[in-house]
């Protein structure tokens, strides 16, 4: 772990330096619309359709294919929802935003298919029901069914010229692990003209309660908390008033006590995604 | 001086109330649009025979009289982006005998950060 913060930890502060020294605009009050500014009350509803891909680092697990990824958002004076993250915001300005948010475990994505977040994939092959044998050096664990696990908590979002930062502290609520996630993000905009691209990087810590209950092995493997840096490059051009083309790619790097797991077989994971989005609504 | 002012109070009190009736009441602007495109309707009713006008404030070109009439009807199709304001004048269009306005509502944009969770696809 302390070699990744090594590894981490620089770069985080290379993005904040790159980003104290952009143009001051984004700390600006929201005074039109924008992809950074939505207007109180207007639901969003989006569809991309492309192709893409997310590796799975569960060993015996065939990766995910993405071709259609929905999104919807709504924000309201106090309540929003972004896709499948519901919050309410408890304080706001220009600066700093105080929210509670709840938030789905995403490790379940590498367990099931048909998670949500794994969106619609009506090409792809489903993954065996229930347990899943996963030879692994000769030795044969079970994979066990993860069940969708919510988390909630405090976030706080900060704004500084085009530097937007973020850490949440969530517990699991749905009472399946009990265990703790803390999220930190930086993001900084690299392009932003017509076309934008912008550079989020930032870490994801999770108790040992959230790690064993994805990665453990009864009485075989009983990992530590994880702590696992992300870096994720984003990319737009609009077309028109609807259609905008899309490309995304994201690069965790998981840490020690996941890829030690005898039912994980890869220390990355890589989801990249390339395709036209149409504004619905 | 004084007694001119009594006779003309006087006449005031002894006409009978005109009601006037005008709609759209409201016209309310989304975030797009900077004028209301619409038909405005005006209706009024007296208890005994008027002559008068109906008018539009600012706008010369729209007047409707009536000769001797206990009521009447006027529509106009008009755009406007500020309150409307439609009036009942005497003939000579020197007295104000009723009057309404259409409100011209703006919808207040109110505008949040958004949130951009990396975590997430998109």
């Amino acid at each position: 772990m302390t070699r990744i913060l090594r590894k981490t930890l620089p770069l985080l502060a290379l993005l904040a330096a790159v980003g104290a020294v952009q143009p001051a605009a984004a700390q600006a009050p929201c005074k039109a619309p924008s992809p950074d500014c939505i207007a109180v009350g207007d639901l969003e509803v989006s569809v991309s359709l492309g192709y893409g891909t997310r590796t799975n680092p569960v060993a015996g697990r065939d990766d995910i294919p993405l071709f259609v990824v929905p999104h919807v958002s709504y924000y309201g004076k106090r309540f929003f929802l972004e896709s499948l993250e519901p919050g309410v915001t408890l304080y706001e300005s220009d600066a700093h935003t105080f929210n509670l948010i709840a938030s789905p475990g995403f490790d379940r994505v590498f367990f099931n298919r048909k998670d949500l977040q794994n969106v619609i994939v009506p090409l792809a092959a489903e993954a065996p029901p229930g347990f899943a044998d996963v030879n692994v050096q000769a030795a044969e664990f079970p994979v066990g069914r993860r069940h969708t696990t919510y988390l909630a908590g405090p976030e706080w979002m900060f704004r500084q010229d085009n530097f937007i930062g973020q850490v949440s502290a969530l517990y699991e609520v749905t009472g399946r692990h009990k265990g703790h996630e803390v999220r930190a993000a930086v993001s900084v905009p690299l392009i932003q003209r017509k076309q934008s691209l912008v550079v989020n990087t930032g870490l994801t810590w999770k108790s040992a309660e959230t790690v064993n209950y994805y990665y453990g092995v009864p009485g075989l493997y009983k990992p530590d908390g994880a702590l696992s840096p992300f870096i994720k490059l984003n990319y737009a051009l609009p077309l028109s008033d609807r259609w905008t083309f899309t490309a995304f790619v994201h690069y965790e790097y998981l840490d020690g006590s996941i890829v030690d797991s005898p039912i994980v077989s890869d220390r990355e994971v890589v989801t990249a995604f390339a395709g036209l989005n149409f504004k619905v609504l | 001086m004084l007694s001119v002012q009594a006779a003309a109070l006087a006449a005031d009190a002894s006409r009978p109330r005109i009601e006037l009736k005008v709609r759209p009441r409201v016209c309310t602007l989304s975030d797009e649009d900077t004028t209301c495109n619409t038909t405005v309707r005006a209706q009024w009713r007296s208890s005994r025979n008027e002559s008068l006008c109906l008018l539009i404030v600012d706008r010369p070109q729209v007047r409707q009289c009536w000769e001797n009439h206990q009521q009447g009807v006027y529509s106009v199709e008009i755009s406007f982006s500020e309150d409307l304001v439609v009036e009942l004048r005497d003939a000579e269009l020197d007295r104000v005998l009723a009057s309404q306005a259409v409100a011209v509502i703006r919808r207040a944009l109110q505008l949040r950060h958004r949130r951009r969770p990396p975590w997430n696809i998109f």
